[in-house]
């Protein structure tokens, strides 16, 4: 009997392993998930519990909602104005130290260094060294701009915070990519007279786009998800200038208990990142995986 | 070409200096006084290496509490984090059942899901379990990993399959194979990935900002936002503890710089 029953246990066992992981994906990804649709077709009470089945009807209302409006042309504007603000820094700098020279190890290491500060401690900093009156960037540069009371400023702030924040980790995947690149392609190109131009154009740029294109669509997912810096920063303002669809989606959720339209919001951003995650991972060649 | 290259250091310096600036900025800053905060030309250097802030950061709020709070929170989560992760791949790698590579896949794409846009129907999950204001309402989105049981994987697949069947010989049990043959073959990626666990961690922002209301559980990172000084301008004492953060991340960043720019590089940590 006992011998019987030992190959079906030891069959049970190897799902016993599984089960911790299977339950925590279970209760925080796939039921919240799942959740989170039937609330963003549904109206949803102050507990959480759904009320009443309405269809496309918060989404409709939703698209037709200025301040939603706002927040998903906020979100896209932080990604248009960091996403090439971050690649074009990371590339030159990585261009300026890929060769091993002298001092290199020491510049590497400073474009590292944003890596070890955390999102809360780095936007405090910013928010002093940007303060318009006692902050170093308005005197250093003669500028009296109301950084943070003035809607055209406020999201060029909360790029900046992101790009610093992002520089340390994306300078070393193109650094890592630049530094592959066969040193005898680029020897043999120069010898042919290519200058320093051409080689990036023709050589090393269609060569390392792998890891460019990992990066851009990577730091568009991320851009999506842009909440964090701006609670910190600026809350939103001002006049709703940093409103994201993360925050509007927490504001919801969290100060007005609409359930309902927080999780539609959350059904949006799980579109767009979706698409970019797939996309990511289409170039993504070895084996780097964001969490 | 010579010249060239000393352009390009140069310049990479200076670049390097302003993405430095605002981390020099923050220790210098933390020694400020409020006066040297205000003045009309802003300072780049202390006048005088005082700890009055930091002292004051340490007394007038519940900075040390906090930083308690987020020791606790990320060590046992990295530790937990690392037991669903290390059991899982375990399992998967080195015994073969059904369904074994599909319940791998619906582990491994909760990745596609991420948690930021996932917190309202999380917050009402661990309000009704009761866990709001507990250090496992603020760990618990955050125990399943996937990138990293996604790495283990990859890590137990260079033991070979026969330690296994000659482990199996001579009666070892499963767990026994684990803990003295896979773990110790493992050992250093097993550290790296519980390291890197710990600083998220450490790191997180939003989602314990939820979970907490009382002040005395607030992790590090958000009790940091609210200490109140900046509205006074008066931001000594918050620089005296973004300081305090920052310096030991620093140190271990500056000791592991080297396996970090290689696992980088190399596609083995990102995140």
């Amino acid at each position: 009997m006992k011998k019987a029953l030992s190959p079906s246990f030891k069959q049970l066992k190897n799902y016993l392993y599984l089960l911790p992981a299977l339950a925590l994906a279970y209760l925080f990804s796939y039921r919240p998930f799942v959740k989170t649709l039937l609330n963003s077709l549904s109206i949803v009470n102050f507990s959480g519990n759904i009320v009443e089945f309405v269809g496309l009807e918060n989404f409709i209302n939703l698209f037709k909602d200025r301040n939603f409006q706002i927040s998903l042309i906020n979100t896209f504007k932080f990604a248009v104005m960091f996403i090439p603000l971050d690649v074009a820094f990371c590339l030159f700098a990585a261009l300026l130290v890929y060769r091993k020279r002298r001092l290199t190890a020491f510049n590497e290491t400073l474009f590292m260094l944003p890596m070890a500060v955390a999102m809360s401690s780095a936007a405090l900093v910013f928010k002093a060294i940007f303060n318009p009156t006692i902050g170093v960037i308005n005197y250093v540069f003669r500028l009296s701009i109301q950084w943070f009371d003035d809607p055209k400023w406020a999201m060029l702030t909360v790029v900046l915070l992101g790009v610093w924040m992002a520089i340390g980790l994306d300078f070393l995947l193109l650094l890592g990519a630049l530094r592959s690149v066969p040193q005898q392609l680029i020897e043999s190109a120069q010898l042919e007279g290519a200058g320093s131009v051409a080689t990036f154009f023709k050589i090393q740029l269609p060569l390392i786009s792998p890891t460019l294109l990992f990066v851009i669509s990577t730091r568009l997912r991320d851009s999506m998800l842009l909440g964090g810096p701006v609670m910190v920063m600026t809350s939103g303002g001002p006049q709703r200038s940093t409103q994201t669809l993360v925050y509007q989606m927490y504001v919801e959720g969290f100060v007005a208990n609409n359930y309902s339209k927080g999780s539609a919001i959350s059904v949006v951003v799980f579109a767009l990142t979706f698409f970019l995650i797939l996309f990511a991972f289409r170039f993504e060649k070895r084996g780097v995986f964001y969490q | 070409m010579r010249k060239k290259n000393v352009y390009k250091t140069v310049v990479a310096t200076l670049l390097g200096l302003v993405v430095l600036f605002p981390i020099y900025y923050a220790f210098v800053a933390s020694f400020f006084s409020l006066r040297d905060f205000t003045s009309p030309i802003p300072l780049l250097f202390p006048p005088q290496f005082s700890f009055h802030n930091y002292v004051r950061a340490l007394t007038e709020s519940l900075l040390p509490r906090f930083m308690v709070n987020s020791f606790i929170v990320s060590f046992f989560a990295s530790l937990v984090r690392m037991g669903v992760a290390v059991l899982a791949a375990f399992s998967v790698v080195f015994f073969r059942f059904r369904g074994r590579n599909f319940l791998f896949f619906v582990i491994i794409a909760t990745m596609m899901l991420p948690g930021d846009a996932l917190i309202i129907e999380n917050y009402l999950t661990v309000s009704r379990m009761g866990l709001l204001d507990t250090y496992a309402g603020i760990m618990s989105v955050y125990l399943l990993a996937p990138v990293q049981l996604f790495m283990l994987r990859q890590g137990f697949k260079t033991i070979p399959l026969t330690y296994r069947e000659v482990a199996a010989v001579d009666g070892c049990s499963d767990i026994r194979f684990l803990w003295s043959v896979v773990l110790p073959l493992s050992k250093s990626i097993v550290m790296t990935l519980w390291l890197h666990s710990f600083v998220t961690m450490w790191n997180l922002y939003l989602w314990p900002l939820l979970v907490t209301n009382k002040t005395h559980m607030r992790t590090v990172q958000v009790g940091i936002t609210m200490l109140g000084y900046a509205e006074s301008l008066d931001y000594g004492p918050t620089f005296a503890a973004v300081s305090l953060l920052i310096a030991p991340s620093l140190l271990i960043f500056l000791l592991l710089r080297k396996g970090i720019v290689a696992g980088i590089t190399k596609g083995t940590i990102v995140g």
